[in-house]
């Protein structure tokens, strides 16, 4: 009885293990099967998704933490074509939110390319318009029975982030502009371009959570804190626009520039566009150089340079402030004849006198006496014919003819002493003029005050471009063109503080020699004159008013001067003398 | 006198019921029952901690997906924030409000003996603040094969410090 029931139970397990055999040795199968490996090669098709990551670009500030250029969110809006259900109901309805043609979206999506899955119909597209299109979709969901695809089924959202600038065309001359494809043009977009970048990256996501540690971490781009003060900036283009419609000028560009670092503190030029529309930048500009022509459009500056030659004369000891010259209204330079502004004798003057008339005369005799190479010497190491540096793209070098050049005569070097002849940048010259207000050192001139990165703030440091004058030289100078100034009563002048500064009026070069009635006027000025704290640089192009500097461009200067006094708190000379008091 | 054949049957019995059939297939029985379990065992934690893997997976991805879109709407927020108080807009909300700009002939400067104005030059402040990495003991995290390479590096440490010393 025993066994029999023995029998039974082995009979029993027996046939539960052949079962449980059976079952291993279907899995093994159908795992090694050949439509096990059809559902494999399915399986890993959507073990990863292609996925476009949008990392932020990086944001830019001015110097007191203003976002000057930010990032929005926008949509990028597509279908999904094996899951749209009715192309003309998706089309009509794409087509009258965002406002595109109907037909246009239909044909897209009735001709796609080969093998194409996700048809884009439309980037960069505002939330608003999105969120409208969103809610339209939900709705149609909503009344869609269950089972069943809506009429707007297929449709996708795709947040993106695309450049903003939140105070329009605020510095955009200095900012640049961002395209749709993340690329930064001119300025400070497209200079720093690389650090400020994060270009979308499209890498393949694996979906399997077990691996979502490897999901790519892609960083967003370098945030930039610029020198600019940005209240200081709409208040210099501001002026700049009232001067343009005051003094008839064409264009203009004024600079704000901390001369002891070479900070830029304001650059403004017109024309101005608003990056946010970066579209129309070939409908306001005919070429690139004009987009800043703080840096980008050489001219001749004409008096403003006397600046520098006189620095020359002085440091080279051809002259002292008191060397006197018998003015007669003209000299002969290498077989041409060099007149005064007014065409007048001035009679006897001394380096001051020389200054505060704008003598051509005076200026072209102290180049003689310094000789060709003393003087070409010293406007190499002002850097004149040389890029300054600065950190903006489109930067311009300008043209220094020297002897020896082929297209450089004797008449040269008496021309170029008071500014025609050559042509240079605004900053170039505010370069050069640093080493004067800055006890005979150069600076850089650059816009970008420091990075942010990781959370790490790394300060970037003044730069200084050599010592081409001595410190003396630079104080002499600067007393000189004070004097010449007050002597002058200078329009440029504000009340309470020591200015130095000069005025420029230059002839412009045509196609037949230099055009008769139109001129460039200029002012080139810094104070406070014994702790200088701001140079401006003014610009203005064939004034109509008047063609004369020292009617257009030095009241600018000064309507320029007290706006940054204002703004950088800046006390008057005996404020500043009572607080130094020990 | 029957003693002696008493104790005998006595130790026949034990050893019979100790080498009856049924007890030594109960004997296979219950060990295999327990092998059973133990891997039943096993492949229930192994279970759970793979779901809860794969779980902490997908919440990682939602997370990131999450932070993708919390920063990009901060980004859009900061935007719109700077846009609000952008220098045009302040200015009209001033003048609005009844300010009107002032000339440097009106600016009167006060002199306090002492005072040195602040000049900040540090933006970001210090760095920025992380999240602080959760303090799991290793014996949480580290696998039989870390823990065993763990032990047999210290031991090989703790021989070498005794060899130099």
């Amino acid at each position: 009885m025993r066994e029999q029931y023995a029998w039974r139970s082995l009979l029993i397990a027996g046939i539960l293990g052949f079962i449980g055999i059976t079952i291993i040795l279907q899995i093994v199968r159908i795992q090694n099967s050949p439509e096990a490996a059809i559902f494999r090669a399915q399986a890993n098709e959507y073990a990863n998704v292609l996925k476009t990551y949008y990392p932020d670009r990086g944001e830019i500030y001015d110097r007191n933490g203003h976002l000057l250029a930010g990032n929005k969110t926008v949509y990028e809006i597509g279908v999904e074509l094996s899951y749209v259900n009715d192309k003309r109901s998706l089309a009509l309805a794409v087509g009258a939110e965002l406002g595109l043609n109907p037909d246009d979206l239909y044909n897209q999506m009735m001709n796609p390319q080969p093998g194409q899955q996700y048809l884009v119909l439309a980037n960069y597209v505002d939330a608003d318009k999105a969120a409208q299109l969103q809610q339209l979709k939900l709705a149609t969901d909503a009344q869609t029975k269950p089972g069943e695809l809506s009429s707007l089924a297929g449709l996708e959202f795709t947040p993106h982030p695309e450049r903003s600038y939140p105070e329009g065309s605020l510095a955009s001359n200095l900012l640049g502009f961002v395209s749709h494809e993340g690329r930064g043009y001119f300025g400070i977009e497209e200079k720093y371009n690389d650090l400020l970048a994060g270009n979308p990256v499209q890498v393949w996501v694996p979906t399997d959570p077990n691996k979502a540690l490897d999901i790519p971490k892609v960083p967003n781009g370098t945030t930039l804190i610029l020198t600019i003060n940005r209240d200081l900036q709409a208040s210099v283009e501001q002026i700049l626009d009232d001067s343009l419609t005051k003094y008839g000028a064409v264009h203009g560009t004024i600079v704000v520039m901390d001369p002891s670092t070479g900070e830029i503190l304001a650059l403004a030029s017109s024309p101005r566009m608003d990056p946010n529309q970066f579209w129309n930048y070939g409908t306001i500009y005919q070429n690139a150089s004009e987009f800043d022509r703080a840096i980008g459009e050489p001219y001749e500056p004409g008096s403003t340079i006397k600046v520098l030659t006189m620095a020359a004369a002085l440091d080279s000891g051809a002259v002292i402030p008191s060397t006197s010259f018998l003015d007669t209204g003209e000299i002969l330079v290498g077989g041409a004849t060099i007149h005064n502004w007014n065409d007048q004798a001035w009679g006897q003057q001394d380096m001051i006198g020389c200054l505060q008339h704008s003598l051509n005369v005076c200026l072209a005799w102290v180049s003689e006496k310094m000789g060709a190479q003393t003087f070409y010497t010293y406007m190499n190491r002002f850097g004149f014919g040389h890029l300054t540096g600065v950190d903006l793209a489109g930067e311009a070098a300008g043209r220094l003819k020297v002897p020896g050049d082929g297209d450089w005569y004797p008449v040269d070097l008496a021309t170029n002493a008071f500014g025609q002849g050559i042509s240079v940048t605004p900053l170039q010259i505010m370069m050069a003029a640093s080493s004067v207000a800055n006890d005979g050192r150069m600076v850089t001139p650059h816009a970008l005050e420091a990075m942010i990165r990781d959370g790490r703030q790394y300060n970037v440091p003044a730069q200084f471009a050599g010592s081409p004058i001595s410190v003396n030289t630079a104080h002499t100078l600067t007393q000189m063109l004070v004097a010449s100034l007050e002597n002058e009563a200078s329009s440029a002048l504000v009340p309470g503080y020591r200015i130095a500064g000069k005025t420029g009026t230059a002839q412009i070069p045509g196609e037949y020699g230099y055009e008769p009635d139109a001129t460039n006027a200029s002012f080139l000025g810094w104070g406070p004159a014994d702790d200088p704290k701001f140079m401006i640089y003014v610009w203005l192009e064939r004034p109509s008013s008047s063609i004369w500097g020292s009617d257009t461009a030095a009241p600018v200067f000064s309507e320029v001067a007290k706006q940054t006094i204002l703004l950088l708190n800046i006390p008057p000379d005996n404020i500043r003398n009572e607080i130094a008091k020990p | 006198m029957n003693i002696p054949n008493v104790n005998h049957t006595v130790i026949n019995t034990v050893q019979a019921y100790k080498q009856a059939p049924w007890r030594v297939q109960r004997q296979w029985i219950g060990t295999f029952m327990l092998a059973v379990l133990g891997l039943a065992m096993v492949a229930a934690i192994y279970l759970d901690v793979a779901s809860q893997a794969a779980i902490s997976g997908r919440e990682i991805q939602d997370l990131t997906t999450e932070m993708i879109t919390t920063q990009q709407a901060n980004a859009d927020l900061e935007t719109k924030l700077a846009g609000l108080t952008s220098n045009s807009a302040m200015e009209t909300r001033a003048q609005t409000l009844g300010f009107k700009p002032i000339e440097s002939s009106q600016m009167e400067y006060l002199i306090v003996p002492g005072y040195t104005a602040p000049i900040p030059e540090i933006l970001t402040g210090v760095s920025a603040l992380r999240p602080s990495a959760p303090s799991i003991p290793p014996e949480y995290t580290e696998s039989l094969l870390d823990w065993f390479g763990e032990r047999l590096r210290s031991a090989s440490t703790t021989s070498l410090i005794g060899v130099s010393q």
